[in-house]
């Protein structure tokens, strides 16, 4: 099982490579939707924490559902009829979570990188925000899989997988809001750990979710 | 059926009459406002218990592929989103005499709000789809993994935080200043009402969609 999901993820990623526009078009919808930010902002910059954060979570959360997606879409009809003679559902649907997650941990760190450079930031300590950067990525693409799984069965996909994703990941949202707001003094596990766990629990619930679930949605 | 019927205008008479004549507690800021808990509350358990047999169902019919289990359980959606936004405008409602304003960012108006928000991208996706067989299927699907985030959003976040509610944070509460129960008199009788009026009002709803249904 532990093969299969490679090979797939193996084959996704060198598709990624050779048809890089996607891998482009994320990074420069990233670069370009900070750059309006910036440029909205001058001449004084972010001031508040709280305006940092949520801009930042927010074009996280909107390149990450552009990004997400694709990841089903890419798939033409005689490659999935392919996919249901030699993988079982749970292979599949794995290798998409960890697909999705590396793409995510990607958009993730870009935005972190070009947003602190462009507008500053707020963070002290590192290790916890860095931390949590990995764990926000994991619970979004967690979230949105599914989600985009379904959004591939609709025709008029993409505005769909949207507007479903939106009301579901608003939780892991306030969380992760929440924690970051709090990376910007000394680090402190007993403030943070309800919301942690919480966030793990979270996760534990959708990744369940998600396993049960598709394997109704794929076949048709 | 007939029980459930009874039972519903038994105890909806009796709480219409009783929630307003009987002897309540008064606290400072709600006073009077109280008598809120005898409606506004009810529409909130009605609708999560009509939303957890909708899910139910939903998981039913993915694992039996029977499509009279995705019609109920559309049918309960609906019920139970008509239930949320009563819940949500009786609430409105009282919170403009008791807060000042109609709505604020308090942690349990965002989870309602959100769950709603959820359960009317369960009606956008099933208009989208035109073959039957797939929207029950994908319809399905949504629906149960939204309720299982409605859960952590309507019973876990709110608690993790200060509530304007009564009862959070340091605001007069139901149970700690009610002494002698006579709110749980009215209170316990109304809820009990209002889900059989959930079911019953469910009822009459799936067999006029029964009937108008083609198929």
């Amino acid at each position: 099982m532990i093969n299969k999901i490679f090979s797939i993820l193996y084959k996704d990623l060198k598709i990624e490579i050779n048809q890089s526009h996607l891998f482009f078009s994320v990074g420069l919808y990233v670069i370009s939707s900070i750059y309006i930010i910036y440029i909205s902002y001058q001449p004084t910059g972010i001031l508040g924490l709280e305006h940092w954060v949520s801009i930042f979570w927010v074009i996280i959360l909107f390149s990450s559902i552009t990004a997400v997606s694709k990841s089903f879409f890419q798939e033409s009809g005689s490659r999935n009829y392919y996919y249901y003679f030699v993988l079982s559902p749970d292979e599949l649907i794995f290798s998409k979570l960890i697909y999705n997650f590396l793409f995510i941990v990607f958009v993730t760190f870009l935005t972190f990188l070009v947003f602190s450079s462009l507008l500053g930031n707020f963070i002290y300590s590192y290790s916890f925000f860095i931390t949590l950067l990995f764990m926000g990525s994991l619970s979004i693409s967690n979230c949105l899989t599914l989600i985009s799984a379904i959004g591939h069965q609709v025709k008029n996909n993409s505005i769909l997988t949207a507007v479903l994703s939106f009301p579901v990941i608003i939780p892991i949202l306030l969380i992760l809001i929440k924690l970051s707001k709090m990376s910007s003094s000394e680090f402190s596990w007993n403030i943070i750990q309800d919301d942690f766990y919480l966030l793990i629990l979270l996760n534990i619930i959708l990744i369940a979710m998600t396993k049960i679930l598709f394997k109704f949605l794929w076949r048709n | 059926m007939k029980l459930v019927k009874t039972l519903s205008v038994l105890l909806l008479i009796y709480t219409a009459a009783a929630g307003i004549l009987l002897e309540v507690p008064r606290l400072p800021i709600l006073n009077e406002t109280i008598r809120v808990l005898y409606f506004h509350v009810p529409m909130w358990f009605t609708m999560i218990f009509l939303l957890l047999l909708s899910s139910f169902n939903a998981y039913k019919f993915i694992s039996t592929k029977n499509i009279k289990y995705d019609l109920i359980s559309y049918n309960y959606a609906h019920v139970g989103v008509y239930f949320g936004v009563l819940g949500i405008v009786t609430g409105m409602i009282w919170a403009n005499y008791t807060w000042g304003t109609f709505w604020t960012n308090d942690p349990k108006l965002n989870g309602s709000a959100v769950g709603l928000l959820i359960y009317f991208g369960y009606f956008v996706l099933r208009n989208s789809i035109e073959d039957e067989s797939k929207k029950a299927k994908v319809s399905s699907v949504y629906s149960v993994f939204a309720f299982s985030m409605l859960i952590p959003l309507i019973f876990i976040l709110p608690r993790l935080t200060d509530s304007l509610h009564p009862g959070n944070g340091g605001n007069p509460g139901f149970n700690v200043y009610d002494l002698n129960s006579q709110l749980r008199l009215v209170f316990y009788p109304a809820v009990i009402g209002f889900i059989c009026l959930g079911l019953w009002i469910a009822n009459i709803k799936f067999k006029l969609l029964k009937l108008t249904d083609k198929r």
